[in-house]
């Protein structure tokens, strides 16, 4: 209906005027080359902490010599979560010092995973999961209203600083849907007002609680278990009487 | 028919080869002041010199047993002009593999040329000129040994330029990307 | 020259002979495993197993489609145009990755192998620009070639949401190549070339999916002196010449085979030219120098032949400025200068792109007029055995054997600067046999891991005298192919002599140990091409003593490396330039006589392992400038002391009286007499104290050495931006 509408409307100004066509770019929400910020150069000062410096050496502990370019991503992660979320080219830089390698190995993997964060973000990274199951149960207006609540769009951070919202795909709770990943905590069984809640609460840097809001311990059904509901049978169930002690 | 094919070329070889006793080598090469007027390009035959005695009567064996047609000389009736005959010097070669791509379907065959001479743009209309009658000469052979007897037949001197561009061979392998404790891991892709 | 058809036909006739014995392969000799049968399209091939089913269709002469592999660098298999159907198997396979199997079926021309070629090509060109006709790799590209043979008739690709092909943004890599990443395919060519030959692992990609792209990441020049192979290597237009663009089409061109000479290896090249104009050049593929392969110098350097040439005879005029003349007033000049010189007081100095011709001629002549003095510009000790021995500097080992060497000691030279393909080559034994490198010398980046001796010339001593206890030594005594490496630059000073007193000693002392008596230790790796033919002619090397005489003519042959200053000379000494360059040697000279360069004429270089090749003339001179060594035999005419060859081949018998190596093209020679010079240089092993240094420490000081590089602006360019590029925090 309204597709033809449009159709209409533009075989109309098609009359009047050659068409010109713009293609509108296909875009990523973040960038696959590395620019220059004041936030983000390499003259960034990035240094791990002694306990991070700690957990380096265990993690290289586990990988046997000549091989140690397997702990980038858990080295990366580490830097990640020490400079509050996001990775800046420093610590890249920092992690292709400590495994002696290349800092082009480096980049190619921190830009191929998409929880390697290459933009400063704030506190609380908001990630909406907008894969069908969710989407079905209503996370577009989940997302609305953080979009609300926080005053910030998909891929950008919140005026305050403190929230960064991203659209990604299925995070695997799709029982529980819809669904958002806050950090590293899963809040599920969303309704529009657990989300403003849990964004207020966010706001004050409490911690809401994670988990599903429905009342569910995890993904059994709502209205109660349907199987399995009965005690559990003792050892010995259904053998046969000759093999019983 | 492969072995007409043989003989043919056996015959082209000796035929080379034949001609090879009337060279001498050492003062001789001096003999003739005017190198212009040699008609061949082989000149001394060190290969001759060095020899093994079982060589030397294997060669003479052909020579004595093969009949060998009479060489031809075309240049004093295919009307080229002197200059080009006696002036001009051939090249036979291999077309080298374009560096910019892959494929090698069209370097399978031996090629002549001429020596380059002078190219001008031309003011009429800028495109490239030239006095050679021969520089868009460019005859494709199958061995150098055609090309080597086109080029006797017409008078021309002629050498062959062969780099070694077989490449010895290597299995190459995928999983030496992957090799446990090979510098060749060290590699990205 | 005319020998050479000779030595070459025969060997074509007896198959026994037409292995050179240079051509050895030092290939590691191991039982053969049997070998497999599989069929290519029914053909039968009994091929080694491991090999890939690729390779084994090119030995029945069946050529696969491919973008991604290459046989020079790894096998990567993303790319998917090598699909093949195979009998047994469910699905088309990849030929470049799949070994093959024992009665392996491979069909290369059924439908299901035509059909995963055309669905790949799809997939390749619903990304891929429709830009060919403003695209510099048009002509000459392997995606175009292939959607001919593969591509479909229409378009697929119906872009429902107006979103646009991907497009990708250019990198900016240096002033060499010039990007335009949307034309991309992903083969990772470049990658792999960066990553493996030239040892700067720069490139990457970045993102993943539809979003991937082959890049730097960061804003990065590509900071190798190989650099330019990367856009032979691309089967598309991402990448391509900077200074060629939109400069010609592959077929407006005429290509001309030659031989480079900015470099001491004397790499193949083919020198595209149109209109008597050099475009660009190219590698030649010579298995025993340059593979595929060439340096940035020699590729980028030719649009230097256009700049600073001298295209008329000059005269200085009594006020010192160099005045054009004709011929005739510039060699009477010249005639006149040198007859009223006594012979002693006259010079010849050689430079480095002179071709032996011209050096046999000058030496001629300068012998001829009872006179002496003939060097070159680079010093050799002449103390021992000095120059009468070949084998003491030349390359014996050959370079195509460096790869099977498997303990390399680099004495005193940066084999990255000095000879980027022979560097190429040790690399390449490092990743592949697993070759050790050690390096006396200072610290310098070689692109592989080294152990570093240390930089003074006493280790060297201690090395040869079997005094030394460092690790090293025992490495070189076990090894059973080690490769010893002097840099000729080390010879000049004082300690000169004993230096290569000590590379001798050592290396000869390996090679006695040595299972494999055909297995070459010592090598010299000279600075310049035109060094050994000079030395082979009989040249002396180095200008020191003969300039301190007080000369009265200096014949400078394209002498520009700034050894002969006017302050070093007598004031009424006359100076003549012969050259094609105004570098240093024409601006101090008195009467200058344009010369050719190397694409210009038919010349004689012997390379730094001693293979004489020669170059061919792709343009002519410019102006009134000629070849060489035509200028000189005009001179001798008019000095009256004439010169016995009116033409090339006579100058080429000429040099074929004094070494038929000279003229022996392709080909190169085992030295020998190994021994003797040991034996003569014993008495020069004296104590040495000093450190060794080289020449060319970084990538700026890699890229204008001579009087074309000097002269040409790209490599101008190149200088800024790595010195722009060492400010970045890159």
């Amino acid at each position: 209906m309204l597709s033809s509408l449009r159709s209409g409307v533009q075989s109309l100004w098609r009359v009047s005027s050659r068409a010109l066509q713009t293609s509108s770019t296909l875009q990523h929400d973040s960038l696959f080359v590395h620019r220059d910020t004041p936030e983000d150069n390499p003259n960034t000062p990035f240094e791990f902490t002694p306990e991070n410096k700690q957990r380096i050496d265990a993690l290289l502990a586990i990988y046997p010599d000549g091989h140690k370019r397997g702990a980038m991503i858990p080295l990366l992660d580490l830097a990640q979560r020490q400079n509050g979320g996001w990775l800046p080219i420093s610590a890249m830089h920092k992690v292709a010092e400590l495994l002696n390698l290349p800092k082009m190995r480096v980049y190619e993997v921190a830009t191929f995973y998409t929880m390697f964060i290459r933009r400063p973000i704030g506190k609380y990274h908001v990630q909406v999961c907008t894969t069908t199951p969710c989407w079905l149960r209503g996370s577009d207006t989940v997302l609305q209203a953080i979009k609300e609540a926080t005053g910030c769009e998909v891929g950008g951070n919140s005026p305050c600083g403190k929230f960064s919202i991203s659209e990604v795909e299925c995070l695997g709770a799709c029982v529980n849907a819809p669904m958002i990943q806050v950090n590293d905590d899963y809040y599920e069984d969303l309704s529009i007002e657990d989300t403003k809640e849990i964004i207020e609460k966010l706001k004050r840097d409490e911690k809401p609680k994670p988990g599903p809001r429905s009342g569910r311990f995890a993904s059994e059904p709502l209205g109660g278990l349907t199987s399995l509901t009965e005690e559990p049978t003792g050892p010995g169930f259904g053998l046969q009487d000759a093999l019983k002690a | 028919m492969f072995k007409a094919i043989s003989t043919t070329a056996r015959l082209s070889k000796s035929q080379i080869s034949r001609s090879l006793p009337a060279f001498s080598t050492g003062s001789s090469r001096y003999a003739s002041k005017d190198p212009s007027s040699r008609k061949e390009a082989p000149k001394i035959d060190t290969e001759t010199v060095i020899a093994l005695p079982e060589e030397a009567k294997e060669k003479q064996v052909y020579d004595s047993q093969i009949c060998v047609p009479t060489k031809v000389d075309l240049s004093p009736i295919t009307g080229v002009p002197e200059e080009h005959i006696r002036q001009r010097r051939v090249r036979i070669y291999q077309p080298p593999k374009n560096a910019m791509q892959s494929g090698t379907n069209n370097i399978h065959h031996w090629e002549m040329e001429f020596d380059t001479r002078q190219r001008w743009e031309n003011p009429l209309m800028g495109w490239t000129s030239t006095g050679d009658p021969l520089s868009n000469l460019k005859l494709q052979f199958a061995s150098p040994n055609e090309a080597i007897e086109h080029c006797e037949k017409n008078g021309w001197v002629w050498y062959l330029d062969c780099p070694k561009t077989e490449k010895a061979y290597k299995p190459k392998s995928y999983g030496i990307n992957f090799s446990w404790n090979r510098r060749t891991r060290v590699s990205t892709k | 020259m005319l020998r050479q058809p000779l030595s070459r036909a025969l060997a074509l006739s007896s198959p026994s002979r037409a292995a050179p014995i240079a051509a050895k392969r030092y290939a590691q000799v191991q039982a053969q495993p049997e070998k497999v049968e599989v069929f290519i399209d029914d053909k039968p091939v009994y091929v080694p197993p491991g090999t890939t089913v690729l390779q084994a269709a090119a030995m029945v002469g069946v050529e696969i489609p491919r973008f991604c592999y290459h046989e020079r660098l790894a096998v990567a298999g993303n790319c998917r145009m090598c699909l093949v159907e195979v009998e047994k198997s469910p699905k088309p396979v990849a030929a470049c990755a799949m070994p093959v199997m024992k009665g392996m079926r491979v069909k290369t021309t059924s439908d299901l192998t035509k059909k995963a070629r055309e669905g790949v090509m799809e997939f390749l060109l619903v990304n891929h620009p429709l830009d060919c006709p403003i695209c510099d790799q048009g002509g000459e590209c392997d995606l175009q070639d292939q959607s001919m043979a593969f591509g479909s008739d229409k378009s697929r690709f119906t872009d429902i949401h107006f979103s646009g092909k991907r497009a990708v943004e250019d990198k900016d890599v240096g002033p060499l190549i010039k990007t335009i990443m949307t034309r991309c395919i992903h083969c990772t060519r470049c990658i792999r070339f960066a990553s493996e030959v030239a040892g700067v692992d720069d490139f990457g990609t970045t993102g993943r999916g539809t979003e991937m792209q082959v890049g730097t990441y960061v804003e990065k020049m590509f900071l190798s002196e190989l650099s330019g192979n990367i856009i032979d290597l691309c089967p598309v237009g991402a990448l391509t010449s900077k200074p060629y663009s939109f400069a010609a089409r592959p077929w407006e061109t005429r290509r001309i085979d030659s031989v480079d000479v900015l470099d001491p290896l004397g790499s193949n090249i083919v020198v595209a030219t149109r209109t008597n104009e050099v475009l660009r050049i190219l590698p030649r593929t010579n298995e025993e120098i340059n593979e595929e392969w060439l340096s940035d110098k020699s590729r980028f350097a030719c649009d230097g032949l256009k700049r600073q040439r001298l295209v008329t005879p000059m005269i200085a005029d009594s006020r010192g400025n160099l005045t054009p003349v004709e011929w005739e007033d510039a060699i009477v000049a010249a005639a006149q200068a040198i007859r009223d010189c006594p012979p002693s007081k006259l010079v010849a100095v050689a430079g480095e792109l002179a071709d032996a011709e011209s050096l046999i001629a000058l030496k001629d002549l300068v012998n001829r007029l009872g006179g002496e003095n003939v060097c070159t510009e680079q010093y050799f000790p002449m103390e021992g055995a000095g120059t009468d021995l070949r084998s003491s500097y030349v390359l014996n080992t050959k370079i195509a054997n460096v790869e099977e060497a498997d303990f390399v000691l680099l004495i005193g030279t940066n084999v990255r600067f000095e000879a980027p393909l022979l560097n190429a080559r040790i690399r390449k034994a490092f990743l592949h046999k697993e070759t050790d490198v050690a390096l006396i010398g200072p610290e310098v980046d070689l692109t592989y891991e080294y152990m570093h001796v240390g930089d003074s010339s006493s280790i060297l001593k201690d090395l040869a005298t079997g005094s030394s206890s460092h690790e090293v030594l025992k490495r070189l005594q076990s090894a059973k192919r080690p490769v010893v490496i002097l840099g000729a630059d080390q010879l000049k000073g004082s300690e000169g002599p004993a230096l290569l007193a000590y590379t001798q000693e050592l290396a000869l002392r390996l090679q006695d140990q040595l299972e494999d008596k055909e297995w070459k230790v010592l090598n010299v790796l000279q600075r310049t091409a035109s060094q050994v033919a000079a030395l082979d002619i009989g040249y002396k090397p180095g200008v020191g003593k003969v300039l301190q005489d007080g000369p009265k003519v200096v014949f400078l042959l394209g002498a520009d490396a700034g050894v002969v200053t006017r302050e070093t000379l007598p004031k009424d000494c006359v100076v003549i330039y012969q050259g094609h360059h105004g570098d240093a040697g024409a601006s101090i000279a008195d009467i200058v006589f344009p010369g050719a360069a190397y694409t210009e004429k038919r010349g004689t270089y012997v390379n730094a392992e001693g293979r004489a090749q020669q170059t061919l003339p792709a343009v002519t001179p410019p102006g009134k400038a000629r070849e060489d060594w035509k200028i000189i035999r005009a001179l001798s005419e008019v000095l009256g002391a004439r010169l016995p060859y009116d033409n090339l081949d006579e100058v080429r018998d000429r040099l074929a009286e004094i070494s038929p190596a000279l003229v022996a093209y392709g080909d190169v020679q085992n030295n020998n007499y190994f021994a003797q010079a040991r034996a003569l240089a014993q008495s020069l092993q004296k104590p040495v104290s000093g450190k060794l240094d080289v020449q060319l420490k970084q990538l700026e000081d890699f890229f204008m050495t001579d009087a074309i590089s000097r002269a040409s602006p790209t490599m101008a360019k190149c200088v800024q931006a790595v010195l722009k590029q060492k400010q970045s925090p890159y």
